[in-house]
């Protein structure tokens, strides 16, 4: 049967037990054979790391990592220069047909009787006589009416 | 560190070599690391370039006051519990020439064919041993006995009580005797 305090052994050997753990345990150890025994194996399987390789990175390891971050930037940006691109097209647009609107506004901005007499004329039919007002055969039949009045 | 936060600063700032200055310091610890978490060079290679991408992803957000390399290690073993494959353990042991030579080293003692023959039972035992351990285990086990973490600083990269670091660097430890004990039992 293994002895509860065997689960202190790790912690003892660790160094992480408090000087009153440490005391205690090491005068439990002398009189348990089930921790004296675990005690024993933890030791050595602790001494196996004592001279365990370690392994450095492998050459150009850091030129590796950085051209994957230089990757990942490259990606961040790609998908920004589309979305300002659209954005630019519409507002180049809206310009345009707000400053159509005000330019239509400005031209059609003229005085009310002026207005009136081009909606009258707009809406009578001389346009279709054969000497519509303001054409050439208007203008000569007006002299004409004049000189007759003489 | 100073020499952490200085690097950090100077990323922040958008100096763009300064987050190689931060691999450069930590590659050796980060890929041994992942070396002995996943058991061959090509997957530890793999895993600790994806460690430190993610690391460089999350830089922006690293609190200055917190400890850069246990911050490291937490995303080295994250990266490596979760990594896509499963682990082959290839020579983890005597495979470079440091490896041979501390092979050569530990039988000092007693140079003699079986002291030496000792050594090399005592590495693929320990092998085997690793390679059967649970990630979970596995990865306190080497942040313990290979990198030589602190019980706070093991608490501290696996996010975990004292209390547990405590528990389950006892229960990796039995496991992992219990293994080794098979191997050698098996393999005389």
């Amino acid at each position: 049967m293994s002895c509860p305090k065997t689960k202190l052994i790790s912690a003892y050997l660790d160094k992480e037990l408090s000087p009153g753990e440490k005391t205690a345990f090491e005068a439990h150890v002398q009189g348990c054979a089930s921790c004296s025994h675990t005690f024993e194996e933890m030791r050595l399987l602790r001494a196996s790391f004592a001279n365990v390789e370690r392994h450095p990175a492998p050459y150009g390891f850091a030129t590796r990592v950085m051209a994957r971050t230089a990757e990942l930037e490259k990606k961040k940006t790609s998908w920004l220069v589309p979305f300002f691109v659209r954005f630019a097209e519409v507002a180049v647009l809206l310009v345009v047909i707000t400053m159509g609107i005000l330019a239509g506004e400005v031209m059609t901005n003229s005085s009310p009787a002026t207005t009136t007499t081009n909606v009258s004329s707009a809406l009578s039919l001389d346009m279709f006589d054969a000497t519509p007002p303001g054409s050439l055969g208007g203008a000569y039949l007006a002299m004409t009416e004049v000189r007759n009045e003489k | 560190m100073e020499e952490d936060s200085s690097i950090i600063k100077k990323h922040k700032d958008g100096d763009p070599i300064a987050f190689e200055d931060l691999v450069l310091a930590y590659q050796d610890k980060i890929y041994n690391l992942c070396r002995y978490m996943l058991g061959n060079a090509h997957d530890a290679e793999d895993a600790a370039q994806d460690a430190f991408l993610k690391a460089y992803q999350a830089l922006p957000k690293f609190r200055p006051e917190a400890s850069l390399y246990t911050w490291l290690y937490r995303i080295a073993t994250n990266t490596c519990i979760d990594y896509k494959r499963k682990p082959v353990f290839e020579s983890l042991f005597g495979s470079s020439e440091e490896g041979g030579r501390l092979i050569h080293d530990r039988a000092s003692e007693d140079p003699s064919p079986e002291r030496l023959y000792q050594s090399k039972q005592i590495d693929r035992a320990l092998q085997e041993g690793l390679g059967k351990l649970s990630p979970k285990l596995r990865a306190i086990i080497i942040l313990k006995e290979i990198e030589e973490l602190s019980y706070e600083e093991i608490a501290d990269t696996l996010e975990i009580s004292m209390g547990t670091v405590k528990s389950r660097i006892a229960r990796a430890r039995e496991e992992l005797q219990k293994i080794m004990q098979k191997y050698r039992e098996q393999n005389p």
